[in-house]
This record gives structure tokens, sequence and C-alpha cells, in this order.
């Protein structure tokens, strides 16, 4: 067991009324799955998704992350854990423009303060894995959005997270090169990295091995 | 990891080289005037420090009471230096008399300088330290020899080593070279002594000054005294042990007065010299400590700058720092990333800053009337340097390093992400702030301006122009009024002569002792005194009031008096023509009264003073050049004559207007500055405008373009992005006028001639203000008002 949610509520104060954009939320994630968090557009996914990547609070419940209790840890704690175990892509790469390919997947390294010498081995098999070696001194805007992703999932996997957020991840590409993202996803999935994404399309949510369908913030369906 | 912060801010300061440019030139322009004030505060307050033993060397002054009120004097009577090395030997190391110094001629063959110069006791030289070139400190020891600077030896002897030769000083006195010293740097009081004869010299050459030693004199003040204490007095002790040493020896009628010795030490000679009731009220050092505040000002405004242009494009690294926080950034590593960057622009901005001084440097010691050197080699310079940009770097970097890595990354990506209102509100104050300090500064420099203006517009009392005044150094003309007079006039180079004891443009001597009918036993005058020749009036076109001028056909006006009308103010005198004042044990007839004439301070009432006919004691030629002459004609007629007379004497002459207007040197100075440092200060703040108002316009755009589809005319648009700028800078006006205004007075308070700070000094500020806003801000308003609406709507 990687996650356990229970019970969890998390709320918005608008003119004396409470909106809930989580509620009563409770499930758990297994090592190795691969989950498809799905749901009309304001249902909580990304919300969701968030919170389980400790960058949004929640105002009621208990999450436990590799037995952690999330709830009761301090932020520079809670940093630690997910710097450590959770790797992010977004829908829009968020890559930092100013930094190359290379630069932009040794990062997570340099803030988990790995030596030189390991960055650059790790970096150098993050670009061969991916196939863009010959990329690695370009800037993200000379990229198309298919490698920008690849670079983003890249960052994601440099530092061997055990679990994958993913919001979106084929949201503002292509289909082809969408289906070569999810093909991805999905070996990784099978080398034994656990994935979360969220998603629109029902077809990126077959690669998952389940999918969580929100509504209005509460599960529907599990 | 610290490379990744220099190659990320490096990048940033490329891709975004507007801003760069300003950020780094605005700071870099504030560094330049921090470091140039910093080198001038540097250069006067290590004034005299050249000096080995500056801290125990000291001049001793006396307070003296008159009329309830206490004046501070530099005059010592002759015997005082006997008596404090005979009674007070263990105080001190050194005991120093000295001449006042003045221009002397200095001759060798039939060469003829004139050279600034004094006469000393031996020990002057060993009390200054001063660098022998030729010879050693014992060289005063010989009555007749005589030290020089080496430019003086260079001028007389040109490169050869002159110990030995021989020369005359005033066309009377033979002296030998027993020494040559080095030139003293620009920033000590003696820089300008060129040559140092002995004591015993004067007070064998100079009859009065032989009576003085004769006669014991304790009630003739016309000496200086220098003094070095001994290891281990101190300067405090030392005063209050010689406090009465004059009082003790002056017979009953001197007593009145008083006389309070004391030391003042050389630290404070430069910058302290301003006395005002037997306490010392400070001096210079007040403009040391306002340089040093503005340089701080300006060096804040471009920290402010900084921190507002950095703080604006905070959206646009919103981004970046949500993902590195993503990705396990820590709120310190995001600090520490943006403190790196402002550390980088603040090096970029003090090497700017570096260059731009060692250019402006000559310029600025014209202005400033200084010798500085740029310190390459001086590790204090050095540590300075690196600590002003440690603490600029942390001053500018800091808020914008919190503020940025305070961002919650789930905020930031989710692309909802607008800087709050509490950013623009710490914005808006920043360029509040800013103007306040602009207008500050510009209310301070039209007020200077104003009060220059005020002094210099102040009646004359007489007419200063074509008034060519000499000074007799030598004894050459003596005796030679009326030949010189004659032989002027008929030349046609003059229309009229007259001598005089001083300058126009002072008055070297007063005097008490002064009784006439209805004077209050316990008051006790004090008048100028001005010792003229007949012609005076007429030469310098004085205005009489009342009663008639010194004329040759009265011989009883060889005793008469003119008062001037300050003067018949002071003693209160109702009807003065024909009355007595008795003088010297003699009456004196009032026959005249003149409009008071501006002699000293311009910034300072006019004296009262009396005129009276002397032809022995004048040691100034006064000519009225004739108007119907060019002037280099009559100057070279004149010169022609007096070589006649007196062949050996330097034709030296002042022009009376050129050296009236010398008088305002000091102020004109700081007027220079005050306004070199406010439009340094505008410049910043503009610089600063600028980019917010380019900022505000770009966050705007999509505002503008909904605004222009709608209708909105370019007009509307410019109206709607100035407005906001325009009510900051009010509010500055708000707060910058009772400060400004509240400064100014008190400096006006040195001034006892002042202009009124008038309401269209701020009026000026103010508007002046708002049109550069403006201006600066219009350049964005209107580039934003005509972009194509459809250009900003799609970025969307």
């Amino acid at each position: 067991m990687i996650l356990q949610i229970k019970n969890l509520f998390k709320w918005v104060n608008s003119g004396g009324n409470r909106v809930f954009l989580l509620n009563d939320i409770d499930f758990t994630v297994n090592e190795g799955e691969f989950i498809s968090i799905m749901g009309p557009s304001g249902s909580g996914k990304t919300t969701l998704l968030n919170v389980i990547g400790m960058l949004d609070d929640f105002n009621e419940g208990e999450y436990a992350f590799l037995n952690e209790p999330v709830h009761t840890l301090k932020e520079k704690y809670r940093a630690n854990l997910y710097k450590e175990y959770i790797g992010f892509v977004f829908q829009s790469y968020h890559l930092i423009d100013e930094l190359t390919v290379y630069e932009n997947i040794e990062t997570p390294l340099l803030y988990k303060k790995h030596s030189a010498s390991e960055r650059k081995a790790l970096v150098a098999d993050m670009l061969d894995r991916f196939n863009i070696v010959g990329k690695k001194d370009l800037f993200p805007s000379q990229l198309s959005g298919g490698q920008q992703q690849l670079v983003g999932i890249a960052r994601a996997l440099v530092s061997s997270p055990k679990l994958i957020l993913a919001d979106e991840p084929t949201g503002n590409l292509n289909s082809t090169q969408g289906t070569e993202i999810m093909e991805l996803f999905k070996q990784l999935n099978k080398e034994g990295v656990t994935i979360i994404q969220v998603t629109h399309s029902e077809s990126n949510a077959t690669y998952g091995s389940r999918t969580i369908r929100l509504k209005d913030g509460m599960i529907v369906n599990n | 990891m610290i490379r990744n912060y220099f190659k990320i801010a490096w990048r940033n300061l490329i891709n975004n080289k507007g801003y760069s440019a300003i950020n780094i030139g605005g700071l870099a322009l504030g560094m330049a005037v921090v470091i140039l004030i910093g080198l001038w505060i540097h250069d006067e307050i290590t004034f005299d420090q050249n000096h080995k033993n500056y801290e125990d060397i000291a001049q001793v002054l006396v307070h003296k009471t008159a009329n309830g009120k206490k004046r501070t004097r530099y005059t010592m009577p002759y015997p005082l230096g006997n008596e404090l090395r005979a009674k007070y030997n263990e105080d001190f190391e050194h005991v120093v008399m000295s001449s006042f110094h003045s221009d002397n001629i200095l001759s060798v063959g039939d060469k003829n300088i004139s050279k600034r110069g004094g006469f000393m006791e031996p020990d002057a030289l060993k009390m200054l330290s001063l660098n022998m070139v030729y010879g050693n400190w014992d060289g005063l020891k010989n009555p007749n020899s005589i030290v020089i600077s080496q430019a003086t030896a260079k001028v007389l002897f040109g490169g050869k080593n002159p110990i030995g030769e021989l020369m005359t000083i005033s066309n009377k006195l033979d002296v030998q070279v027993t020494g040559v010293y080095k030139n003293m740097p620009f920033n000590t009081t003696f820089n300008k002594l060129e040559f140092i004869a002995p004591w015993d010299l004067y007070v064998s050459s100079y009859t009065w000054v032989k009576e003085s030693r004769d006669n014991n004199m304790w009630d003739n003040s016309s000496y200086q005294l220098y003094v070095q204490i001994a290891n281990g007095s101190n300067m405090s002790s030392v005063s209050s042990k010689i406090k009465n040493v004059v009082y003790d020896h002056l017979p009953e009628y001197g007593k009145k007065s008083h006389p309070e010795l004391f030391l003042f030490p050389m630290k404070d000679w430069h910058l302290r010299s301003n006395w005002k009731d037997g306490v010392n009220t400070g001096g210079f050092i007040q403009y040391v400590w306002l340089f040093g505040i503005i340089g701080l000002f300006v060096l804040l405004l471009a920290c402010i700058n900084f921190m507002n242009l950095s703080t604006a494009q905070s959206e646009k690294r919103a981004k970046e720092v949500g993902i590195r926080k993503s990705i396990g950034s820590s709120k310190r590593q995001l600090i520490n990333q943006f403190l790196s960057e402002s550390f980088l622009s603040v090096v970029f901005a003090l090497i700017l800053a570096l260059i731009l001084v060692v250019l402006v440097l000559p310029a600025f010691n014209q202005l400033a009337d200084k010798q500085i050197r740029f310190p390459y080699n001086n590790l204090y310079f050095c540590l300075l340097s690196s600590g002003i940009v440690i603490a600029t770097s942390l001053i500018a970097g800091s808020y914008p390093a919190l503020y940025l890595s305070s961002f919650r990354p789930v905020n930031v990506l989710k692309g909802t992400f607008k800087t709050g209102n509490s950013a623009s509100y710490f914005r808006k104050t920043l360029v509040v702030v800013q103007f306040t300090v602009s207008i500050i500064l510009v209310v301070g420099t039209i007020v200077v301006e104003k009060q220059i203006d005020h002094s210099k517009n102040r009646p004359m009392g007489y007419e200063k122009n074509g008034l060519v005044m000499l000074e007799k150094v030598t004894e050459d003309y003596k005796g030679k009024y009326n030949v010189l007079r004659n032989d002027l006039k008929n030349s046609k180079a003059v229309i009229e002569m007259s001598e005089s004891s001083s300058p126009l443009t002072d008055i070297w001597s007063s005097g008490g002792g002064f009784k006439w009918a209805g004077k209050s036993p316990d008051f006790i005058p004090n008048i100028g005194m001005i010792f003229i020749g007949h012609d005076y009036g007429k030469t310098i076109g004085w205005e009489l009031t009342k009663g008639r001028d010194f004329s040759r056909a009265f011989p009883t006006d060889s005793t008469a008096f003119i008062f001037n009308e300050a003067a018949i103010k002071y003693m209160g005198i109702e009807n003065p023509i024909g009355k007595i004042v008795r003088w010297n044990s003699q009456d004196h007839k009032i026959i005249g009264v003149v409009k008071d004439m501006l002699a000293e301070s311009p910034f300072k009432p006019v004296k009262q003073a009396v005129y009276m006919i002397q032809y022995e004691n004048t040691s100034w030629i006064n000519l009225k050049l004739n108007p119907k002459k060019s002037t280099s004609a009559s100057l070279a007629l004149i010169e022609t004559v007096l070589k006649k007379h007196a062949p050996n004497v330097p034709f030296e002459y002042q022009f009376v207007d050129q050296s009236f207007a010398k008088k305002f040197v000091a102020e004109e100075r700081i007027r220079t500055l005050a306004s070199i440092f406010a439009l340094f200060a505008i410049f910043i703040s503009c610089l600063g405008l600028f980019g917010l108002a380019s900022f505000m316009a770009e966050q705007r755009s999509k505002e503008i373009g909904i605004r222009k589809v709608v209708g909105a005319s370019i007009f509307n648009l410019w109206k709607l992005l100035s407005k906001d700028f325009v009510k900051l800078v009010m509010l500055a006006c708000i707060i910058a006028i009772p400060i400004a205004y509240y400064g100014m007075r008190n400096w006006l308070n040195n001034y006892e001639y002042q202009t009124n700070i008038s309401w269209w000094v701020f009026a000026i500020s103010g508007i002046g203000a708002l049109i550069i806003t403006l201006l600066t801000v219009s350049f964005q308003a209107i580039k934003a008002a005509i972009t194509n609406p459809i250009k900003s709507l799609k970025a969307e």
C-alpha cells in the first residue's frame, strides 16, 4: 500500500455557504497500480491530485502516505516526503523556460543534493532512455509539445519516485503524441512505478488498471 | 547548485534586456553617486591627517566677552608663547608662535613671485612633520634662513638643490634657503603655505612686532599660536590649565573682556570651525552629514527601483517558482536563488559604477574643488565596495526573494495566479518614497539657489564694477600716494585712485574705546575701522546719506569720522552730523554718514564701521578704471606706471566684483552638488517609474484591448493608465513639502541675511515632478493604447 485516504473533505466558504471541493473521499492505492481519475470539469480531479501530491491542503480527514500521516506532518517534513517519492507531470509541461532540456531534467537532483557525477549519470540515463540525447542543449521553446512532455516525464522520473502524478498529461498533445506518451506510462507502470493520472479521455483511461470517477467532489464509482 | 543559480540569473538578465538595463543602470548610477560622495567625505574627514602629530596639534584660541556676548578669536599676544614654554613646559611638546600667513614677494636675482607664507618659530617644521626634500627640521634655527615648498623651489631655482642660495622676502629681508619641503596634500590647512621664515627674523625686522616684544605687550593680540601637547596630556585638561594665562597678565581695563584661552584641536580645524557664544557650533561638518545622507538616499532610491521591478516581474517568475517547488525546491533554496540573482545584478552595477566614477572623477574634482584620486590600491576601499555590494544585494534582493519564494505552487500552476493587492500597495509605497526624496532634494536645491541669488543681489552700497584693487605687499609704495595718483590719472587709465587699510571685500581691523555723549557706561563698543585716503569715496562711489565726504579743503578732516548707517544705529546717536566721538584720547567730529557697504559676509548684516583719514597704515590701492578705455588697455597702462615706482613688485591685481563673487564659492559649490544629486535622484526615480509603467501596461494589456474594442479612445486609455501614477506623485508632494520646509528653514538659519521660502518653490517642485511623471508614464501608456487589441486579446 502506497497511500490511503480516509473521509477526506476540502471546502471553501462562499457567501456563508460551504462549497465542497472534495466530499468524503475514501480510497487506497497499492504499489504498482495505474489509476485514472475521471469526471466532468469542476468535479475536483485536479484538486484531488494536488492533495495527493501534497501541493494542496485539505480540511478534514486522514491521508497516509507510505504509512506517514500526512495531515499531521510539518511542512518541511512533508516537502521532503514528496521530494523523495513523488514526481509530477503537468498538462502544460511546466518546464523552466530559461533552462535547457538537460538542466530541466537535472533540477530535481540539485534539490535532492546529488553529487555532480551522480547527476551526470542519472540525467544521461534519462536522455538515453527517452531518446532525446540530441536535444539536450535545446530550450523548451525549441521543442514540439510531445517532446516537451517527454522532458517533463523524464524530469519526473529522474529521481526515481515511487509515485507519478500526471494531470492530463496528453491534454495539450495531438493524438499520435498522446498515444506515445500513454504507451510510455504503461511501460513505466510495468517497470514498477505507481501512476495516478487525471484524464478526460476514456481511451487514455483504458491504459490504467483502475478508474476512479468523481462528480461534485464525490467518488461515484471506484 | 550555486552555478545553477547564476546560470538562471544570467539567462534572466539576457532575456529581459530592457528590465535588466533599467535595473542595473539605475543601481549603477546610485552606486556611483554613493562612491563619489564616499570619496568626498573621506577627503573631508581626513583633512590634515597627513601630519604625524595630528592628534596632538592644536591652535590656541580665546573667547572674549563684550556686551554679554562671547566672541572667539584667533589672535594671541606676543608674550604668550614664552609664558607657556616657561610655566607649562611639561604640558607641551612644541609651542610655535606664528605670524598670520599672507602673500609676500619672494625674489631671487630678477625673479619676483608672490607666494603665501609666514614667520614661525623653529619647532614648526618638526611639529607639522614636514617631509623635507633638502635640509632638515632644524632649518629655521638660523634667523636669516627660509624654508620653502618644493613648488616654490621649482619656480625660483628650477630643478637644482637650492640649499644655501640667497633670496629676499618682500624686497627687504635677505635670507638663505636652508630647507625644501614636499608640498602638503590638497586637503590640509597648510596646503597653501609656500614658505616659512624664522620668527626671530619677523621680530627683528618689523618695528611693531619688536615693540610687542620689548614692552611685553599682553594687550596687543596680533599673532597666532600653535602647540603640540605632550604625550599623555589631553586637550581639555591643558585647556583648563591655561585658561586664564592672558587674563592674569592684563591690566585692569583689559580684564573687562575676560579672555579665556583654550586649545582648538587640529582635527576640528576644518570641519568644526564655527563658534557662537563660546560654544563650537560645528561648521562644514554639517555638509559632510548632509551629503552622506543624500548619498544613502540615492542608493535607497536605486534599491527601491530594484525591488519594485523585481516584484513587478514576479508574475513572469511565478510559474518557475511553482515548478521548482513542485519538483522539490525548498523555500530556502528559492530565496538563495533570487538573492544570487540580485547579487549578480549588483556586481554588474558595481563594475559599471566604478567605471563611471573613474570617468567623472576629474569633473567632480573640479566641481567640488578637490584633488581626490581614485583609490585603486586601498584595501579599505575594496572592503567598503564589497560591503556596499553585499548590503545592496541584501536590501534590494530580500523582498523580491521572500515575496517570490512564498508563492503557493497550486495557485501559480493552475494559471489563475494574479499578484495580489498587497504587492501592488508595496510597489506604490516605494514609488511614493522615491518621489518624496526627489521632491525634497529639488526644493532644497531651489532654496539654496534662491539664498545665493538673494545675497548676490543685496545692495552693495558702492559701485563695484570697474573697481580694481592691489595689495601693497612690500613697502615700495610707501609715501608715494600723491605721485602715484597723479601719474595714474594722467595716464587716463583710471579716473580715480585711493588707498585703504582693508580691501573693499573685508574689514581687517576693528577696535573699541569709542566714547560719545549718551553712551551707556556698560556698553563696550566694537566698531570696524577703515583708514582711507581723501579720494576713497570718489573712487568707489559711496553714497552719503547725511553730511559730506572728506575734503582736502578742510584741514580738520584729518581727525574727522564718517560712520556707516549701521554704526550710527549701533551707537544710538541722533542727528549725528557735528557730534563729537572721543577715541584714542582725541576728539573726532562726525562729518558724514554713508550707506552701509557690504564688505564681509554677504550672508550677514553689514558691520558697524568708521572711516577715517590715514595715509600711514594703508595696505590696499583702489583704482576706478576709466570706462572709456578697454580694461586690458587700462591694465597695461597701470602696470607701466606702477613698475616705474616699484620695479621689483609683480603686478598683481583683483577685480572687486570678482573677489566679491568668491564669497559665494562655498554656497555655489553646495548648490551645484545638491542640484546634481537631485538630478540623479529624479533620474533614478524616473527609471523606476518607467519600468513600472511598462509593466503595468503589459499587465493590463487585456483590459486595454477590451476597452478599445468597446470604443475607448487613446486619450481615454492614456488617462486611465496615467491616473494612478499622478495620484502617487501628489501624495509624495504632500509628504515631502513639510519635511523640505522644516529642513530648509533650519539650513537658512545658518545665515543672518536670509531669503524666505516662498510657496512657489513648492509649487514648482510639485508641478515639475508631475510633469516628469506624466512624460515618463505617457510613453508606455500611449504605446499600450495604440496597440492593436487583436494582439493582446489573442494572447489569452
